[in-house]
């Protein structure tokens, strides 16, 4: 029989939270004396002096409740026997918690329990795993002595959640998933409906859970002490037996999950509550939709084909690597050097990253590396790094908590950023205030007991006209921070933005009609914001991926530093990063004109400090980015490109485009998990590696560098960066490293940022967030306190410039595109699991006054054209979007939303114009496809 | 001359890079200070030779950049 997991001292549950208390006080307990912040529980105190007390609604992941009565004691000079969940400490106090009455009232506590649950522990799902029957050996219950009664033992069970059940007649009313629901999510789904003994848990107006408000975060599964919502894996493979702390590789939140194993196969992912970015909690994409790992269209052989029109041939790594190699030195020999180049992925670690590019700098002998990247965060590398002097969120996930204004532009917390949304949920329920700048009025504007005080919904492509107003409104009020801008900020580059942005042109009256926003509403958003206290900025790819993406980024800037909202707790400037590993594939020298630790390869004491450790001379200028490598490809220039798990046939914009491009090239190297729209146009397939078999690092969106651990082996029995440094070697340039540790610390070596980062600092600290070094050797939750990176904050004018794309007679709507919760990037993972109940297709959103013009009903089929090229979606009448504009979201290769983007772009870093298309949309019927 | 997609790409970065400079002053040196970070050698050089052909398709500012490049 397997052995039950052993509960490491830190992983035990206390009971209830911890409290913030700086003072502390004194108490005994059973004649142990013991010191705890003022405010801890006896419950809490008793745990940590190292007695549990029976218990089962309290846990510490939820405030005490004080309901089930088995955490009774007795304290000194005080009558009866309170609950110790909810008293207090209180200095000198002296508790017993073992006495014979104490466990008389325990064991008839425990009693009632038991005589209402079902008495079949032996082939319960969750045996040994199940905090009632512990607690009924904890207090000795032996015997029920109550005749058969009234009980729920048929109580239904409720399957319809694709991942967990609820089953009803195990369910002891403890509210610990209610309170997880609201507490902890923030979804409120849950409720416990009638009262007294009818008294029941309820997801919202008594649905079953897959109809109700559920998103399926699984709070609720890790709160019940009991087998009634219980994971369906563990129901179907048993307890685990074994654990591996690692983090989750779909979103920039980076949770820390326990990966929780039988043998080698994985039960379950539980979130670690000592995790720095999620504290315990995660969403339905980390807890549950990691079956694409195992699923059997992962290729785990290499495979090569002559031609793109032949079949694949599956190879042994050797023979893999040869091809490749050979491949790619013939197009070196006929087209030279800069007709190759790679794309690093941001889905990758670090440390594979980073080989990728010392690859294409170092063997290959070019710049032209560039990352995924360019298509989301590009623009805040470019404006932060101007602004600030470096490219990076300024705040940890937790400073939210101390926020007392939360502006949200162009990002999606709640469906993109789920377990941040959640953090920030809570804060706003506990009084912050909400400005929304958005075309679509996402969740966050009005979910249950959360309200946004100013919701801008602009048109999509005047997001920097619209800061320009905020900005011009605190100018003229005269709501600078003089002091701040005197003393942190470049006082020349201040004086020209204050000239500019006082202009008559920047006022919200001069820019109302051309952003759809109502003046007063700015002036208000303005007021709000810039009379904060502790103002706080959140942005996303609808900030990014726009013409003046880049600009924008800076105009946000400008806002922080004016109003002296940057440097300390509760404020900052914090891109939400859409894959988990886009901060890292940024930082780790991925972009072409940039080292690691974003340093110009012109820079020649960088670069010397590169050709000395790598042996081999580095190029000085910049390399191409992938639109410039997509255009040379199809000119006849660019003919071989290695690209690291990214399907840029589907996730980059104008599809015919880049699909040309790859036809046009003779050697294009795949390295993914799952043959994808890429790798129609490959000729060397490279299997890669899932998260639980990568052994590296992750950095989230607020520069925390994570491990991920090795759960099981590699199916294709390589790690990535091995692979990578196979290809190297074979075209000439050796990378010897034994381990990911190794290249971590040569990240280390020649990145000042990193400079104090190992994977045993991380295993001592659990995470890290850079600047790592001599000053800050346990890293550096919020940056730019005392001064900014680059010396003094830097004011830069942003004039608004329009887009190109604009409404026309024949394209007259404009469609901006996003995310959904359960969906993720072009959904190669998701789509691979039972995530797709939640969203099977992509849907167009339209408003019902587009949709009546157009004889569009909701659920039609619908042709979608730009002057790109054209697709087909069902449609959705909806009225989250303003007249005008439709939405649609991009995880499903069919619906072909990349066939209608534009190869518009940023203007400063080529990050795609996704966010804004000028369309029709007609009844399905009235054109055709491709058109 | 006819221009093809990259050609047309090109002449589009470069219009949008002039008409996004933060500052209006001095441009052109702005400009070119941009493309020595961001661009390769040869899509520099490809640009000054499309200029020379096809001087039309740029704005004012472009055309005082590459004359800089000199
Ligand atoms: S899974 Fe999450 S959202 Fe659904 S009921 Fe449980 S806690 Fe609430
Ligand atoms: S479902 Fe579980 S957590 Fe919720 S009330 Fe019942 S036993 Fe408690
Ligand atoms: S919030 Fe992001 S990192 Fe956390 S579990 Fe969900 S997808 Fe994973
Ligand atoms: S654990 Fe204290 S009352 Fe339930």
């Amino acid at each position: 029989m397997n052995k039950p997991i052993e509960i490491a001292i830190e992983d035990l549950d206390l009971g209830t939270p911890a409290t913030l208390s700086e003072s502390t006080v004194t108490v005994h307990i059973d004649g142990n004396a013991v010191d705890v912040p003022a405010g801890t529980s006896i419950m809490r105190a008793a745990s940590l002096a190292g007695t549990q007390i029976p218990k089962l609604c309290a846990t510490d992941s939820l405030d005490a409740f004080g309901s089930c009565r088995l955490c009774l004691v007795e304290v000194e000079g005080r009558k009866g026997t309170p609950a110790s969940c909810t008293t207090p400490c209180e200095d000198g106090m002296s508790v017993k918690t073992q006495t014979t009455r104490l466990d008389k009232l325990r064991k008839g506590v425990m009693e009632l329990y038991i005589s209402d649950h079902p008495l079949d522990c032996l082939t319960c799902s969750a045996n040994g795993d199940c905090e009632l029957q512990d607690m009924a050996g904890v207090v000795g219950l032996r015997s029920v002595r109550y005749e058969e009664g009234s009980n729920h033992l048929a109580a239904s069970t409720d399957n319809s959640n694709p991942y967990f059940s609820f089953d009803a007649s195990k369910c002891i009313v403890c509210s610990r998933c209610v309170r997880a629901c609201s507490e902890v999510q923030g979804t409120f789904a849950l409720t416990i409906a009638a009262r007294g003994f009818e008294s029941k848990v309820s997801p919202s107006e008594e649905n079953a859970f897959l109809d109700s408000e559920c998103v399926s975060c699984g709070a609720c599964v890790q709160a019940c002490p009991t087998a009634t919502l219980q994971e369906k894996q563990v129901i179907n493979l048993g307890v685990p037996t074994r654990k591996v702390k690692t983090t989750c590789a779909y979103c920039g939140v980076g949770c820390s999950f326990v990966a929780e194993l039988r043998g080698d196969e994985l039960v379950r992912m539980v979130p670690d509550k000592h995790g720095g970015a999620n504290s315990g909690h995660s969403c339905v994409k980390g807890r549950f939709a990691w079956g694409y790992a195992t699923h059997s269209d992962r290729i785990t052989r290499p495979l090569v084909r002559e031609t793109t029109d032949s079949e694949w041939r599956e190879v042994d790594w050797p023979e893999a690597i040869a091809f490749a190699a050979d491949r790619f030195k013939a197009i070196q020999q006929q087209h030279g050097i800069d007709a190759l180049g790679g794309i690093t992925s941001s889905r990758c670690t670090n440390e594979e990253v980073y080989v990728v590019q010392k690859m294409v700098r170092a063997s290959l002998r070019t710049n032209n590396v560039d990352t995924c990247a360019r298509v989301c965060h590009s623009p805040t590398g470019y404006g932060l790094k101007q602004t600030f002097g470096t490219s990076a969120g300024t705040q940890d996930f937790a400073s939210v908590q101390k926020a007392d204004v939360i502006m949200v532009i162009g990002a999606n917390p709640t469906d993109a950023h789920p377990v941040f949304g959640s953090r920030m949920k809570r804060r706003l329920r506990e009084g912050a205030k909400l400005i929304v700048i958005d075309p679509r009025s996402i969740d966050l504007v009005q979910s249950p007991h959360i309200k946004a005080t100013e919701h801008l919904q602009l048109q999509p492509g005047t997001n920097v006209a619209v800061v320009n107003a905020l900005a011009h409104v605190i100018a003229t009020e005269g709501w600078i921070d003089e002091a701040f801008v005197q003393e942190r900020c470049d006082v020349a580059s201040f004086n020209a933005w204050r000239r500019f942005i006082t202009l008559s042109e920047n006022s919200p009256e001069s820019l109302a009609e051309v952003s759809g926003v109502p003046a007063e509403a700015i002036r208000s958003a303005a007021a709000t914001y810039a009379k904060a206290g502790n103002g706080a900025i959140y942005y996303g790819l609808g900030v990014t991926e726009h013409s003046q993406g880049s600009t924008m980024v800076m105009a946000m800037a400008n806002l922080a530093m004016a109003t002296g909202n940057i440097g300390r707790d509760g404020v900052g400037v914090n891109p939400l990063r859409g894959q988990n590993n886009v901060q890292g594939a940024c930082d780790m020298g991925s972009f072409p004109h940039e080292f690691s630790g974003y340093r110009h390869v012109s820079d020649d004491t960088v670069r010397e400090q590169f050709t000395a450790l790598w042996g081999v001379d580095l190029r000085e200028e910049p390399g191409m980015r992938i639109p410039n490598m997509l255009d040379a490809a199809v000119s006849g220039q660019f003919r071989g490109i290695y690209i690291q798990g990214e399907d840029i046939a589907q996730s980059d914009p104008n599809s015919q485009h880049v699909a040309d491009a790859l036809n046009a090239m003779d050697c294009v190297i795949v390295q993914d998990l799952f043959l994808n729209e890429t790798s129609k146009f490959a000729h060397v397939f490279l299997p890669g590696t899932s998260f639980l078999e990568k052994d590296g690092t992750f950095t989230n969106a607020e520069r925390r560098i994570n491990r991920v651990r090795p759960v099981v082996p590699p199916a294709s029995g390589m790690a990535e960066w091995q692979v990578t440094c196979a290809l190297s070697e074979a075209m000439g340039y050796a990378m010897d490293y034994a381990s990911a540790s190794e290249i971590m610390d040569e990240i280390a070596a020649l990145t000042p940022t990193f400079a104090g980062v190992s994977f045993d600092l991380l295993d001592e600290l659990g995470s890290i967030q850079w600047p790592c070094n001599e000053q800050a050797p346990e890293g550096t939750p919020i940056m730019h306190a005392q001064r900014f990176v680059r010396g003094e904050g830097q004011f830069i004018t942003t004039p608004y410039v329009p887009t190109d794309e604009r409404s026309t007679r024949k394209f007259p709507l404009l469609l901006t595109t996003g995310r959904i919760l359960s969906q993720y990037n072009v959904g190669a993972q998701t789509r691979r699991t039972d995530n797709t109940v939640w969203h099977a297709e992509d849907i167009l959103e339209i408003h019902e006054a587009d949709a009546e013009l157009r004889g569009v009903s909701d659920g039609d089929w619908i042709e979608v054209a730009s002057r790109a090229g054209s697709t087909r979606m069902r449609a959705h009448i909806s009225s989250d979007i303003p007249a005008g504009v439709v939405y649609t979201t991009f995880h499903h290769p069919v619906s072909g939303t990349n066939v209608i983007t534009t190869d518009n772009s940023d203007w400063a870093t080529n990050c795609p114009e996704y966010k804004v298309t000028a369309v029709e949309i007609r009844p399905s019927s009235a054109i055709a496809v491709g058109m | 001359m006819t221009l093809d997609y990259s050609q047309q790409h090109l002449i589009k970065m470069a219009n949008q890079i002039a008409g996004n400079m933060p500052s209006r002053e001095n441009v052109p040196a702005q400009i070119v200070q941009h493309m020595a970070q961001f661009w390769t050698p040869p899509m520099r050089a490809d640009l000054k030779k499309i200029a020379e052909n096809a001087p039309d398709s740029f704005s004012d500012d472009v055309l005082a950049a590459l004359a800089l490049q000199d």
